[in-house]
C-alpha cells in the first residue's frame, strides 16, 4: 500500500427523545438505583415514529458528506449494518444511496452481525480501497433495536447511527492495521419473524463480549507490534458502561484512555452504531498524532479491532461538524407511554 | 403506495430535485417537463434549498391510514431560502415551541407506511435549526 | 331567437346520514321530484348529467347506469367530476349542452353518499383528490389543514378575528332552522364554536361542514322548448355560468388571502349577465370552512377585500340583511354531500326567485348567485340566475 487508507470523514445521528432508567423501572417496580449502579446507564435514546434505521443512516451519511465536502457520485461502495433494518428483504443501503445522490455505479449491500455489522462494513470498504477497486467507500452502522418489555435489555436498547467515509485523499485517521476474531457463540439472537431478541443473560459476558474483544484486540496489538500504552484513546462496543471499562482494564488500558469515548450512559446501547459512535466521539476531540484503537463486538459472535493514527487533516474538517456531544445534549425526556407508542409496541 | 410511483418520485422526495428554466430562470418544485411559468422545454434539474422559514402551520390529528402512524403531527407551508415554497411536515419539536418565521432545515424521514407488508415511503420534512 | 337556458324544475332529498338508503334510492327521489316539479314527462330528458365526487371511484364504476335504472330513465348519463365541486361542474356542462343548441331538456343530478365511510381517515383521503394529492396530501396536509393556512393568512393580513369566523356557522345554523331539507335544523350559540377544540388551528371542531348523504336535481330547458309548450310560470333564467381556475397547490399560489379562481369566475359571470356585484342580493356560497364564506363574499365583490369578517358580524349577510348569504343554511347547516351541494345551492336560489322559500324568503329577489369551490380553490364555479318572463 503506497497511499495511506483511512477515514476521510464521519458523521453521527442520535434521535432526540430519551427515556430514563427511572421511568422504565417505575413501570416494572424495579429498583432504578440498583440498575443504574449495575449498568452505569441513566437514559437511552428513542426515535420518533417516523424515524427508522434508514432515516438515521441517511442523517449520519449526510453529516459525513457535509464534513467531507466531496461529491457523492464518487462513492463506490455503500454498506449499512443493522439488526433492525426496515425491510427483511430490500436493502437499506440503496435507500441511503438514493438519498445522498450516490445511485449509479456503486456497489451496495446490507449487513447483519448484531452490534458489529457497521465495523464489518468498514472492513469491506478498507478491502475495496486497498485493492483500488473504489475511490471512496461509505460504511454505516444504524440501529433502532426492539427490546422486550420487562427484560433487562429494555433499559439499554437505544437508537442511533454513525457513518464513515473511507478513502485515500485527505485522510483524517490513517488505518494502521485491523484484526478480527470470530466464533459461533449463541449469546444473543432473534429468529426470523420474532419481534424481540433473546439473550443468554450471564452467558453474554465472559464467553462472548469479553472473550472476543480481548482476542481481537490482543491479536491486533501483536500483529502490528504495539502495546496499550501506545494509544491515546481506546474505544470498545458499549452495551453498558461497565463492560467497556472492565475490558479496558483487563487489556491493560487505563480508565483515562477509554473514558472519552463513553456515550452509553446518556444514549444507551446503539447496537451497530455503538463502537462507531464511540470512535466518532474521540474524533470530535483527537489531535494530530494521536493513536486510537477501536474494537467492536457483535453477538453471534465476533470482534473487529482497528488501529488508527490521527493526521493533521483532522483540524481541517472540524468546522460545522455536529459532534456526538451536541447530539447527546439535544434531548427531550419522554414517558414510558410515549416510548411504547414511538417504538410501535402499542399497536394501533 | 405503488412501487413505480415511489420509485419515480424518489429524487423529488429524497433530494428535493425540481427544475430550473434556462430561459426565464424561474425555479419550480415539483418538477414538470416544461417550465410552468413560460412553457419552455429548456429545463434542467434543480435541487431546492435545504433551509427555509415556517410561514403557516397546523396540527393534523386525522388523515389517511398510510400517514396516520405519525399523528398528531404538524404540517406547514415552508418558504425556502431560494423562494420556493413547499408543504411538508415539521418534526423534532413540540407543537408549543413552533412559531411563524422559525428557521427550519430539511431532514429525511418516513412519510408513509403501507400497512405491515407494503412499501415504506421516505421523503423530506423540516425541523427547527 | 336568443338561446336562453332556464331551470324549470327542482327536487332534492333531505341531506343527512341515511345508512339504509343507497345511491339509487337518493337519485330516484331527487330526480323524480324534479321531473314532477318541472311538469315534464321523463322521456323528454335528453341527457342526465351527474355531478358526484366519490360514488364513482370508491364503490361503483358506472354511477350513470345506477341512476338511469333507479330513476327509470332511458336517457344517456354522464358523470362530470370536479372534486367536491362536481355538482356545479355538472350544472355548467348541462348549461353548455343546451346553450349550444344540441339539447332541449336535460337533467342535472348532484349526488354523493359519504356516511358509509366510517373508518378513520377515509374522508380525508377522498377530499385529498381535490387538493394536490402528491405534494400536499402525501406530504401530510389535509383539505382542512390547508384551509387553516388560508384562515391564518387572512387573519394575519386583514386582522380577521376568531369571533368573526365563528359568526359564519352561527348565522348559517340559524338559517338552517328554517330549511326543511337541511341536515341540521337547530341553532348553535357562537360560544360553542369559539370554545370548541381546535381541529386545525385556528379552525375549531364544529366549524366544518359535515360530509353526508344527499341528492339534488334540476331540470334545464331551452327557450325553444319552453316556447313550444304551455308557458312555464316557474321558470328561472340562467343569466350566466362561469368557471375560474388557479394553481392546484397553495404553495404555487400568488396570494393566500384570496381565491383567484372565484374572482375570475365572478368577473366572467357578471360580464356575461351584464350585471355587477351590487345587483345581487342573495347568494349561496361555499362555507365548508368559515373562511370559505368570508373569502367568497370578498372575491365575489359583494364586500371590499379584507372586510368579509367585519361586514358579516355587522349583519350585512344575515337573512334579509343587505345581501343575504346562505339563506339555506349553507354547507354548514344544510350538510355537504359534496357533489350534491352545488345543485342544492342552485335550487335554493331558484326557490328564492320563485318566492317559494317559506320562512327564509329574501325580499325583492331579482338576481341570485351561487359559488361552489373545488378543494382550496383550484376551480371555482359561479352562476347567476334571474327571473324568467312569465
Amino acid at each position: 500500500m503506497s497511499e495511506k487508507i483511512g477515514i476521510v470523514a464521519y458523521g453521527v445521528y442520535i434521535p432526540r427523545n430519551r427515556i430514563t432508567v427511572d421511568e422504565i423501572a417505575s413501570v416494572w417496580g424495579e429498583d432504578a438505583n440498583e440498575i443504574k449502579t449495575q449498568l452505569q446507564v441513566f437514559e437511552k435514546s428513542v426515535p420518533f415514529p417516523d424515524e427508522d434505521v434508514a432515516t438515521m443512516a441517511v442523517e449520519a451519511a449526510r453529516n459525513a458528506i457535509k464534513q467531507w465536502r466531496g461529491e457523492s457520485e464518487k462513492i463506490g461502495a455503500i454498506y449499512v449494518g443493522s439488526e433492525s433494518h426496515p425491510y427483511a428483504v430490500k436493502p437499506t443501503a440503496t435507500i441511503v444511496a438514493a438519498a445522498i445522490g450516490a445511485e449509479g455505479q456503486t456497489t451496495a449491500a446490507d449487513l447483519e452481525f448484531a452490534c458489529k455489522a457497521g465495523t464489518a462494513g468498514m472492513q469491506m470498504c478498507f478491502g475495496l480501497m486497498q485493492s483500488n477497486m473504489i475511490k471512496v467507500g461509505l460504511a454505516i452502522g444504524s440501529d433502532s433495536s426492539q427490546a422486550k418489555p420487562k427484560d433487562p435489555l429494555e433499559y439499554t436498547a437505544g437508537a442511533g447511527s454513525a457513518a464513515f467515509l473511507i478513502g485515500k485523499q485527505n485522510v483524517i485517521a490513517e488505518l494502521e492495521g485491523m484484526y478480527s476474531y470470530t466464533s459461533d457463540t449463541p449469546d444473543f439472537w432473534r429468529r426470523e419473524g420474532a419481534t424481540f431478541p433473546s439473550h443468554g443473560q450471564r452467558f453474554t459476558g465472559m464467553p462472548a463480549y469479553f472473550d472476543h474483544i480481548i482476542k481481537a484486540t490482543k491479536g491486533l496489538l501483536k500483529k502490528i507490534d504495539r502495546k496499550p500504552e501506545d494509544y491515546d484513546y481506546v474505544t470498545f462496543h458499549q452495551p453498558n458502561t461497565k463492560f467497556p471499562l472492565r475490558v479496558a482494564k483487563m487489556l491493560g488500558f487505563s480508565k483515562e484512555q477509554v473514558e472519552k469515548s463513553l456515550a452509553c450512559k446518556y444514549i444507551g446501547n446503539t447496537y451497530s452504531a455503538s463502537s462507531m459512535i464511540g470512535f466518532a466521539k474521540i474524533l470530535d476531540e483527537a489531535q494530530p498524532g494521536d493513536r486510537v484503537l477501536v474494537t467492536s463486538y457483535g453477538s453471534g459472535a465476533g470482534s473487529d479491532s482497528f488501529s488508527f493514527k490521527i493526521t493533521e487533516n483532522i483540524e481541517k474538517i472540524r468546522d460545522g461538524t455536529k459532534t456526538v456531544q451536541q447530539y447527546i445534549k439535544n434531548k427531550r425526556n419522554i414517558s414510558y407511554g410515549l416510548y411504547s407508542r414511538y417504538k410501535g409496541i402499542l399497536k394501533v | 403506495m405503488e412501487p413505480p410511483k415511489i420509485w419515480r418520485e424518489r429524487k423529488e422526495r429524497y433530494l428535493g430535485i425540481g427544475i430550473m428554466c434556462e430561459d426565464c430562470k424561474k425555479k419550480n418544485f415539483p418538477k414538470t417537463r416544461i417550465c410552468p411559468d413560460c412553457g419552455s422545454e429548456n429545463v434542467k434539474p434543480y435541487k431546492i434549498a435545504e433551509r427555509g422559514t415556517l410561514k403557516y402551520f397546523t396540527q393534523i390529528m386525522n388523515t389517511g391510514d398510510e400517514l396516520v402512524f405519525n399523528t398528531p403531527y404538524v404540517v406547514g407551508l415552508v418558504e425556502l431560502e431560494d423562494g420556493i415554497k413547499v408543504t411538508a411536515q415539521i418534526v423534532d419539536c413540540n407543537f408549543k415551541e413552533l412559531k411563524k418565521g422559525m428557521k427550519l432545515e430539511q431532514t429525511f424521514r418516513v412519510i408513509a407506511r403501507n400497512g405491515k407488508e407494503g412499501l415504506i415511503k421516505y421523503g423530506f420534512k423540516f425541523r427547527p435549526i | 331567437m336568443s338561446n336562453e337556458v332556464y331551470i324549470i324544475g327542482t327536487g332534492q332529498t333531505r341531506f343527512g346520514e341515511f345508512f339504509d338508503l343507497n345511491i339509487g334510492d337518493l337519485a330516484s327521489e331527487a330526480v323524480s321530484k324534479a321531473i314532477e316539479n318541472a311538469g315534464i314527462g321523463k322521456n323528454e330528458i335528453g341527457t342526465l348529467f351527474i355531478g358526484s365526487t366519490v360514488s364513482n371511484s370508491l364503490s361503483q364504476s358506472s354511477i350513470g347506469g345506477i341512476c338511469t335504472r333507479s330513476c327509470s330513465l332511458s336517457s344517456n348519463a354522464y358523470r362530470i367530476e370536479s372534486g367536491n365541486a362536481s355538482g356545479a361542474a355538472a350544472f355548467h356542462h348541462a348549461f353548455l349542452s343546451i346553450k349550444s343548441g344540441l339539447y332541449d331538456v336535460v337533467a342535472v343530478l348532484g349526488i354523493d353518499k359519504l356516511s358509509d365511510y366510517v373508518q378513520n381517515g377515509t374522508i380525508e383521503k377522498i377530499l385529498a383528490s381535490s387538493i394536490d394529492y402528491q405534494w400536499e396530501y402525501e406530504m401530510g396536509a389535509t383539505l382542512t389543514g390547508l384551509y387553516s393556512f388560508l384562515t391564518q393568512a387572512h387573519m394575519e393580513k386583514y386582522g380577521t378575528t376568531l369571533e368573526q369566523l365563528a359568526y359564519i356557522p352561527t348565522k348559517n345554523h340559524q338559517n338552517g332552522v328554517l330549511n326543511p331539507k337541511a341536515q341540521y335544523r337547530y341553532s348553535i350559540p357562537i360560544e360553542k364554536f369559539l370554545n370548541a377544540k381546535r381541529i386545525a388551528d385556528p379552525i375549531g371542531r364544529f366549524d366544518i361542514a359535515t360530509p353526508c348523504d344527499g341528492a339534488a336535481a334540476i331540470i334545464l330547458a331551452s327557450e325553444r322548448y319552453i316556447e313550444n309548450k304551455k308557458p312555464h310560470s316557474y321558470k328561472v333564467k340562467i343569466l350566466s355560468s362561469a368557471v375560474g381556475s388557479d394553481t392546484l397547490a397553495l404553495q404555487h399560489r400568488e396570494k393566500l388571502t384570496e381565491l383567484k379562481a372565484t374572482k375570475i369566475a365572478a368577473n366572467d359571470a357578471y360580464h356575461k349577465a351584464k350585471l355587477t356585484a351590487s345587483d345581487i342580493n342573495v347568494a349561496e356560497v361555499h362555507d365548508s370552512h368559515p373562511i370559505g364564506e368570508i373569502l367568497a363574499i370578498e372575491d365575489l365583490g359583494l364586500v371590499l377585500k379584507g372586510e368579509g369578517g367585519k361586514t358579516s358580524v355587522e349583519g350585512l349577510t344575515a337573512l334579509n340583511g343587505k345581501i343575504t348569504v346562505n339563506p339555506s343554511g349553507g354547507l354548514k347547516a344544510r350538510g355537504d354531500p359534496f357533489g350534491a351541494t352545488g345543485i342544492a345551492q342552485l335550487i335554493e336560489i331558484v326557490e328564492q326567485i320563485r318566492g317559494n322559500a317559506g320562512k327564509r324568503q329574501v325580499n325583492d329577489v331579482q338576481y341570485g348567485l351561487t359559488q361552489n369551490v373545488m378543494g382550496t380553490g383550484v376551480m371555482s364555479y359561479v352562476s347567476i340566475l334571474g327571473r324568467g318572463e312569465n
